[in-house]
C-alpha cells in the first residue's frame, strides 16, 4: 500500500446493497471508493478520469457491465475491471476474461476473493 | 235395460246379433226381480275388486255365481280378447274342460272359427239353441269337442269396455237344447258388464303400478328422490328413492328432526332459515346441502320445491332432492387436476426465471458476506471501530431479511397448495412478481415501466394463481423482445379499475406482435411459437382468469408490440348471513352450497 493518497475504486452497480457494503471492506483493504448505480452515472461523473479499479457489476439496466468496458476502451481508457456477476457460470466467467475483465466473481463472493482480485490489479497490496 | 231388450230379442239361433251391451248399472231391475242371493253375490265380486283381487279369481267367482243364477246345469267362462293374436286367453273357465277352452281359444279372432271368437270379433252375442242343427260349426272342432262332452246349447256374449271395444267373451254352455230366457239375458248381460268393469279396473291397476314402477326407476336412475312437506301438519311424504338417498328405514316416519340429524352440521345453519321462510309463505326453494349418512359417508343434494296450497287451502311444498354426490366428486377431481396442471405450468414458468431468481438470492447474500467481512475487519482493526461495525451488522441484518423474503415468495409461488379465495390487491401481487424477474428483465435489456393506480380496489381470488398468470404476461413480453434491434425493449405493467368496476392489468410490450392468422390459436394448449416453453401460459393464464369471473384478451398496439390484459371484477363487500334473509314472500330462496367452494371447485 503506497504512504501517498490511497487508490480510488469506482464501484458501478444498480443494487443499493453492494453500493452500501463494498466501499466500508475496500477503505479495510486501504482503498478509497467511489459509487455509482449505472454505467451512464459513472461516464458522466468526471471520476473516470481518476480511477484507478473498476469493480463492475454485469447485468445493469440501460448499459451493461460489458458495455461499459467496450465504451471506456473506445474512449482509449486501460483502467482494469473487477466483473462482479450474480450468474454462477464458468464459460460465462471465462468470455468475461477474454473481453479484458481482470477477473470476473461470482456473487455472494468472500472478502478475501475480493481481495486476492484487488492483489492482480494492485500487485503488492 | 232398454238396450238389452232392443238387442237381444229376437235372437235366431247362430245368428250374431249387432250392438253391445255396455256399462249399464241395474240391468236385472227391468227384467225379473234378481234373486238376493244374486245380489250378495255381486256384491261380494264388487268387494273382491275393490280388495284388488286378481282378475282370474274376480272372474272365476263370477262365472260360479252366474252359473248358480242361471241354471245348475250350464258352464260358465271368461275369455280375454288378446290383441296380439288377436285371439282369446282364457281368465276363467271353472265349469270347462281345458280341452274345450283350447278349442275356444285356438282360431284367430279374423276366422271366427268359434261361437265366442265371432262374438268378440263382430262385437255381438252369438247364441245358439242346439249345437247340433247350427250350420256354421257343425263340424268343427269346437262342436265336436263340445258335443263329446255333452255341451248342447251355447251363448257367446261380447264383453265391452266403457268405450265400447271388445274386451273379451263370456261363454255359457248347456247340456240340453236351450233358449234364452230374457231372465238370463240379463243375468248374462249382467255378467259380462262386471266381467268388464273388472277386466278395466285391472288394466287400470296394472298402468298405474307401471307408471309408478317407471317412476320409481327414474327416480332410482336419476338419483332424484320427491316429497310433500305440508307445512301445517308438518307432516312430510317421501318417495322410495329419498329413503333410499338418506338411508332411512323404508316407510319410517320421517320428521323435520330426523331430516336435521342426517344434515352436516355445517350446512344446517344456511338450510335452517330456508325453511323458516318457507313455513311463512310460499316460495320457491332451491339449496344444496351436504348429509352425513350413519356409515359416515358424505353425500352432497341438491333440493328444489315450490310452494302451493293443498285442497284445503294449507301450505304445502312439493320438492325434489337429487343426488349430486357423483357430480361433485367429478368436479372436485377435476378442479384437483386442473389445479395439478397450473402447478406444473408455475413451476415451469418459475423455470424459465431461474436464472433471475439465483439472482435475487445472491444479491443480499453478496451484501451479507460483504458487511460480515468489513464487520470482522472493523473489529479487529488496532483500536476497534465498534461504530462501524454496528452499521455493518445492520446492513447484514437487513440484506438477510431481504434473502429471506425472496425465498418466501419463492416458497409460496412453488407451492402446491389448494386454491383459497382472498383479498388481493393486483398491484402488490405485480410488484412481488417483478420483484422475482428484474433481473430477467435486465439480462434481456428491457425496460420497465410501471402505471400502477393508485389506490386501486382489491379482487378476490387466489393471489398465487393470479401472480402466476402476471408472470406469464410478463415472461410472454421479453420474449417477443428477445429479437427487437433499433428500438426501445419497453415492457409496461399497468393497473386500472375500469368502467364496468373490474379491475384491470395489462402488460405492454414492444415486441414482434402477434401475426394476424395466429391468433385465434395463442390460447389453445400446447400451441406456441416459441422454441422454449411448453406453450400452455397462455391457456392456463385464460383458464386462472376465468375462473376468476374474469376475461383475457389481447390487443396490437399502435406502435410496434402487443398489450395482453386481463379484467376481474373487484371484490364486493364481505358477504354477511344478511344474504338469506333477503329473500321475501313468492320469491325465490336460492343459496350457494358454500361460497368459498365457487373458486375452489372452478
Amino acid at each position: 500500500m503506497s504512504a501517498k493518497s490511497p487508490r480510488l475504486v469506482s464501484i458501478v452497480d444498480d443494487d443499493e446493497s453492494v453500493r452500501e457494503a463494498l466501499p466500508d471492506l475496500l477503505k479495510q483493504f486501504g482503498f478509497s471508493s467511489f459509487t455509482f448505480s449505472s454505467a451512464e452515472q459513472f461516464l458522466s461523473s468526471g471520476q473516470v478520469d481518476d480511477t484507478d479499479c473498476l469493480i463492475l457489476d454485469f447485468a445493469m439496466s440501460g448499459m451493461s457491465g460489458v458495455d461499459l468496458m467496450r465504451e471506456l476502451s473506445a474512449r482509449g481508457y486501460t483502467i482494469p475491471v473487477i466483473l462482479i456477476t450474480a450468474q454462477a457460470n464458468e464459460t460465462f466467467r471465462q468470455r468475461l476474461l477474454r473481453e479484458g475483465a481482470v477477473e470476473c466473481l461470482f456473487k455472494p463472493f468472500s472478502a478475501a476473493a475480493l481481495l486476492q482480485a484487488l492483489q492482480l490489479v494492485f500487485p503488492g497490496t | 235395460m232398454t238396450a238389452i231388450g232392443n238387442h237381444w230379442a229376437p235372437i235366431p239361433a247362430g245368428v250374431p246379433i249387432g250392438g253391445h251391451t255396455g256399462h249399464c248399472a241395474g240391468l236385472l231391475t227391468g227384467a225379473e226381480p234378481a234373486h238376493s242371493t244374486h245380489l250378495e253375490g255381486e256384491t261380494a265380486i264388487l268387494e273382491m275388486m275393490a280388495r284388488g283381487v286378481s282378475l282370474p279369481e274376480i272372474h272365476n267367482a263370477l262365472c260360479r255365481l252366474t252359473e248358480t243364477s242361471v241354471s245348475p246345469e250350464c258352464s260358465c267362462g271368461i275369455y280375454l280378447v288378446d290383441r296380439a293374436g288377436p285371439r282369446l286367453r282364457i281368465s276363467a273357465a271353472p265349469g270347462l274342460s281345458p280341452a274345450l277352452t283350447e278349442e275356444i281359444c285356438r282360431p284367430t279372432l279374423w276366422s271366427e272359427g268359434n261361437p265366442c271368437a265371432r262374438a268378440a270379433r263382430r262385437n255381438a252375442a252369438v247364441m245358439c239353441e242346439d249345437i247340433a242343427s247350427d250350420p256354421l260349426w257343425q263340424r268343427s272342432e269346437f262342436t265336436v269337442r263340445a258335443q263329446a262332452e255333452g255341451r248342447r246349447s251355447y251363448w257367446a256374449v261380447p264383453i265391452a269396455s266403457a268405450s265400447g271395444g271388445v274386451l273379451g267373451v263370456l261363454a255359457m254352455l248347456q247340456p240340453t237344447r236351450a233358449g234364452a230366457s230374457l231372465r238370463d239375458r240379463a243375468l248374462i248381460a249382467r255378467a259380462a258388464e262386471l266381467a268388464g268393469i273388472a277386466i278395466e279396473r285391472a288394466q287400470r291397476d296394472g298402468a298405474l303400478k307401471r307408471s309408478e314402477a317407471f317412476l320409481a326407476e327414474a327416480q332410482r336412475l336419476s338419483a332424484t328422490g320427491s316429497f310433500s312437506w305440508n307445512v301445517a301438519t308438518n307432516e312430510l311424504t317421501w318417495s322410495e328413492q329419498l329413503y333410499r338417498i338418506f338411508d332411512f328405514e323404508p316407510r319410517a316416519a320421517i320428521t323435520l328432526e330426523t331430516l336435521r340429524s342426517r344434515v352436516h352440521p355445517e350446512d344446517w345453519p344456511s338450510l335452517a332459515p330456508i325453511l323458516e321462510l318457507a313455513r311463512e309463505g310460499i316460495a320457491e326453494i332451491e339449496h344444496e346441502h351436504r348429509i352425513i349418512l350413519p356409515d359416515g359417508s358424505l353425500r352432497h343434494l341438491h333440493l328444489v320445491a315450490r310452494g302451493t296450497h293443498d285442497e284445503q287451502g294449507r301450505l304445502e311444498y312439493i320438492g325434489a332432492i337429487q343426488d349430486i354426490t357423483n357430480r361433485r366428486v367429478a368436479e372436485e377431481a377435476l378442479a384437483k387436476a386442473r389445479s395439478e396442471l397450473w402447478h406444473v405450468a408455475r413451476v415451469v414458468s418459475l423455470g424459465a426465471l431461474s436464472a433471475s431468481i439465483a439472482h435475487e438470492v445472491n444479491q443480499p447474500l453478496s451484501g451479507i458476506i460483504t458487511n460480515a467481512s468489513t464487520c470482522l475487519r472493523m473489529l479487529t482493526a488496532e483500536p476497534p471501530n465498534v461504530q462501524g461495525a454496528l452499521e455493518t451488522t445492520r446492513r447484514a441484518l437487513r440484506d438477510g431479511s431481504r434473502a429471506a423474503e425472496v425465498i418466501g415468495r419463492l416458497r409460496v409461488l412453488f407451492a402446491k397448495q389448494e386454491a383459497k379465495t382472498e383479498l388481493v390487491d393486483l398491484n402488490e401481487a405485480a410488484r412481488e412478481v417483478i420483484a422475482l424477474s428484474n433481473s430477467e428483465l435486465k439480462e434481456n435489456g428491457v425496460t420497465l415501466c410501471l402505471d400502477l393506480a393508485e389506490p386501486l380496489p382489491e379482487v378476490s381470488g387466489d393471489r398465487v394463481q393470479l401472480q402466476q398468470v402476471i408472470l406469464n404476461l410478463l415472461l410472454n413480453a421479453t420474449d417477443a423482445m428477445v429479437g427487437v434491434e433499433g428500438r426501445p425493449k419497453q415492457l409496461t405493467i399497468g393497473t386500472r379499475l375500469d368502467e364496468q368496476g373490474r379491475v384491470s392489468l395489462r402488460v405492454t410490450d414492444t415486441g414482434i406482435g402477434l401475426e394476424s392468422h395466429l391468433v385465434p390459436r395463442l390460447s389453445e394448449p400446447f400451441y406456441t411459437t416459441k422454441s422454449k416453453g411448453m406453450g400452455i401460459g397462455l391457456f392456463v393464464s385464460r383458464s386462472i382468469v376465468e375462473s376468476h369471473q374474469g376475461c383475457l384478451c389481447f390487443s396490437a398496439n399502435e406502435g410496434p408490440g402487443v398489450t395482453f390484459s386481463f379484467a376481474i371484477p373487484r371484490a364486493r363487500p364481505v358477504a354477511s348471513s344478511a344474504d338469506v334473509a333477503h329473500c321475501t314472500r313468492g320469491t325465490r330462496l336460492v343459496s350457494a352450497a358454500s361460497a368459498a367452494s365457487t373458486l375452489a371447485g372452478s
